[in-house]
């Protein structure tokens, strides 16, 4: 009789189980990439940590629009997380190491500015609904609002009510103190004004860069402390930046970076990054909380899908970049 | 009740339900009305119920519109405590309810259950089935997610081409020409108040029936006496014992599969081609097979034929044999359009699951 009873509520069960999970996987129809966080236990301390190869890689299209109208390329792209944080490791060809972002150099009879930019990185999350982000990615926020001339597009949101998080990897300012800018999108300043302001609003806390010039801007204003090592060789940070009281100390051939990054803190600190440039290309790794406890960064939780898009630029300081379609982001246990 | 205020009529008596539970305590079931092996009817109330309070809970946090019905159900499943799971029962004990529907009347037609005295048993029980698919089709919108959102639209046009009423019917559900504000407003209110009114009429009617003429007896031993056992308790208790297990294993499959929500509806992206849900592959394939001025084949004719076969079943077999060894006609028929209906299906789950997009 007992074993009847557990045979039948077995097969109660099994009926249950097998009639509910009918329903799974009805979402169908879905056309975007979707990039799957694995979950770890031992989160990745560096770019080649073997936790990574747990990781499905997904070879994520950019396009380039605007000048760059037709390139083509792909960012590999993986994520994990554990309990704590989403850890991200992107890998990107891209010929030639660009950080110079300007540096002056002295030709013996003035300084100029070197041709040459910086390589980047850029993520957008959705904090709340951006109207549209899910199916258009950041076209929505790129090219807004479309009534107005191109030149006026400022990356933006089209409401107060819609906001994105905006991690922002640069090679020349931020990749010298492990970090991607954090940032957040809103509606843009002066919408009715004759020129419109960015929607792009940094977080809280420092961080950043300063430009290196003198009022007049022909000559850089700092130099690298001789009295310190650097903390990030090739670079100027500005905590280690002295002022230039004798130009006649420079050579013929001397370069002075034009940007020197600020020291992050706070919020806008929240996106650790490890990058490297190795044979012909980049590895950046980033990593943040999945809860910041910041109200001007997503929420992660790993029950839900997010909507998010990324764009790479090559040696660029504009708004130049290869992007993709909206990606979303799933997690899996 | 005494000078002091006390009383010892017990609290039923002093609401006047005394002679309700006295009623329900009297009234006796033949045991095996719900039993390991014959408990489809059961679970069928209690997936109903269930679906009532899960739906309940959600309707407490729900916006039917356009601009804010797809955060509402956003947050009520990811910011308030057990709504993934919540939400995550009521969207499975659907598919649940369609599987149970389905073995409910096929073990009716295999036992003959709607052979005389029980003809109305089954008519009352094939208009709760017919009611159920309304439910699934009016709450898929509800989200108002790109899946939701797009299959409606491929519905809506199935149903238009239905001859005479189509658009007629399209547009009264829609409120207009087009899938908005209005046609969300009106699907809230058919899942939430209009179906849940009837479904809860013809469940009434279908017990009331059964009630009146009675359980089938089992096939082996038709004649023999049944065990009876009174209503209140004993039919209770199985009832509330077999709605834990279904809670707790749907829940169970809610928080490890948590029901899905897609992106918000993009009326403008006519790139999302959403897939037909395993219920309506069948239906889906017709359509895709009689195109053009055929449709009607399939969005009308046979749908409509076939449910008009299953209604009319008890006046059209209408021999007092019950056992189906004895109804080979009956079980043939049936079979082949089961058969039919599968393969259909299988070809349907090819063509939108396993054949990639172009």
């Amino acid at each position: 009789m007992i074993r009847k009873n557990l045979v039948s509520l077995t097969m109660i069960v099994a009926l249950i189980f097998g009639g509910g999970l009918l329903g799974c996987d009805q979402l169908g129809g879905d056309s975007q990439l979707i990039i799957t966080a694995t979950h770890v236990h031992k989160a990745p301390t560096s770019l080649d940590d073997p936790v990574w190869q747990k990781a499905p890689a997904v070879l994520v299209p950019v396009k380039g629009r605007e000048i760059l109208g037709g390139e083509e390329e792909t960012v590999f792209t993986k994520a994990v997380y554990n309990d704590d944080s989403l850890y991200f490791l992107f890998k990107w060809v891209d010929p030639t190491r660009s950080v110079t972002k300007q540096s002056w150099q002295f030709d013996g009879k003035q300084w100029v500015h070197l041709k040459g930019n910086e390589d980047r990185i850029a993520l957008l999350f959705e904090t709340t609904r951006i109207n549209k982000f899910a199916t258009k990615g950041c076209a929505v926020t790129c090219h807004s609002p479309p009534d107005v001339d191109r030149e006026q597009w400022k990356l933006a949101t089209q409401t107060a009510a819609e906001k994105g998080d905006l991690w922002h990897w640069k090679a020349a300012r931020s990749a010298p103190y492990n970090y991607a800018d954090d940032a957040w999108l809103t509606v843009a300043g002066r919408p009715s004004g004759s020129y419109r302001e960015t929607g792009r609003v940094k977080d809280r806390g420092a961080g950043g860069d300063i430009k290196n010039q003198a009022k007049d801007k022909s000559r850089p204003l700092y130099m690298q402390n001789p009295a310190k090592e650097p903390l990030a060789p090739g670079f100027l940070l500005a905590e280690e930046a002295v002022r230039i009281t004798d130009y006649s100390i420079f050579k013929p051939g001397d370069v002075i970076p034009f940007r020197l990054p600020k020291k992050p803190s706070g919020s806008r600190f929240d996106v650790r990054a490890l990058s490297i440039y190795a044979d012909g290309g980049w590895t950046v790794m980033l990593r943040r909380k999945l809860d910041t406890g910041h109200d001007d960064d997503v929420v992660f939780n790993p029950r839900k899908r997010y909507s998010f898009a990324m764009a790479v630029f090559d040696d660029s300081g504009a708004d130049h970049s290869k992007a993709t379609k909206p990606l979303i982001l799933v997690f899996r246990r | 009740m005494d000078r002091t205020g006390n009383s010892s009529e017990t609290l039923l008596e002093r609401l006047g339900l005394n002679s309700v539970a006295t009623r329900l305590r009297e009234f006796e079931v033949p045991s095996d009305g719900l039993t390991w092996t014959r408990f489809f009817g059961s679970m069928l109330l209690v997936l109903v119920v269930l679906l009532f309070l899960s739906g309940a809970f959600l309707a407490f946090y729900y916006s039917p519109a356009p601009g804010v019905a797809y955060d509402s159900v956003d947050y009520a499943q990811f910011n308030i405590p057990f709504g993934d799971v919540v939400r995550g029962i009521h969207y499975y004990a659907w598919n649940l309810l369609l599987i149970v529907m389905g073995f409910h009347l096929v073990r009716a037609f295999l036992v003959g259950g709607y052979k005389p005295p029980r003809e109305f048993v089954w008519v009352s029980g094939v208009l709760v089935l017919l009611v159920v698919p309304a439910f699934i089709i009016t709450g898929d919108l509800l989200p108002w997610d790109q899946k939701g959102y797009w299959s409606t639209q491929v519905r809506n046009s199935i149903m238009a081409s239905v001859p005479v009423v189509g658009d007629l019917l399209v547009r009264m559900l829609q409120g207009g020409p087009r899938t908005g504000i209005v046609a969300l407003t009106r699907f809230y209110v058919l899942h939430t108040i209009i179906l849940p009114g009837l479904l809860i009429f013809l469940i009434g009617a279908h017990l009331h029936v059964l009630s009146h003429r009675g359980l089938s007896s089992p096939l082996a031993g038709e004649n023999t006496p049944r065990k009876r056992v009174p209503f209140l308790p004993n039919m209770i208790n199985r009832w509330l014992v077999l709605f834990i297990v279904v809670t707790v294993v749907l829940g169970l499959i809610a928080w490890y599969w948590p029901a899905p929500l897609g992106d918000p509806a993009d009326p403008t992206d006519s790139t999302y081609v959403p897939k037909p849900e395993w219920w309506v592959l069948a239906l889906n394939q017709l359509v895709a097979i009689f195109k053009g001025p055929l449709t009607v084949i399939a969005t009308a004719i046979i749908p409509g034929g076939l449910v008009g076969l299953i209604m009319a079943l008890p006046f059209i077999d209408r021999s007092p044999e019950r056992h189906p060894t004895r109804r080979k006609k009956a079980m043939l028929i049936a079979a082949v359009i089961a058969l039919v209906l599968l393969g259909l299906s299988v070809m349907g789950y090819v063509e939108h699951y396993l054949t990639p997009l172009e």
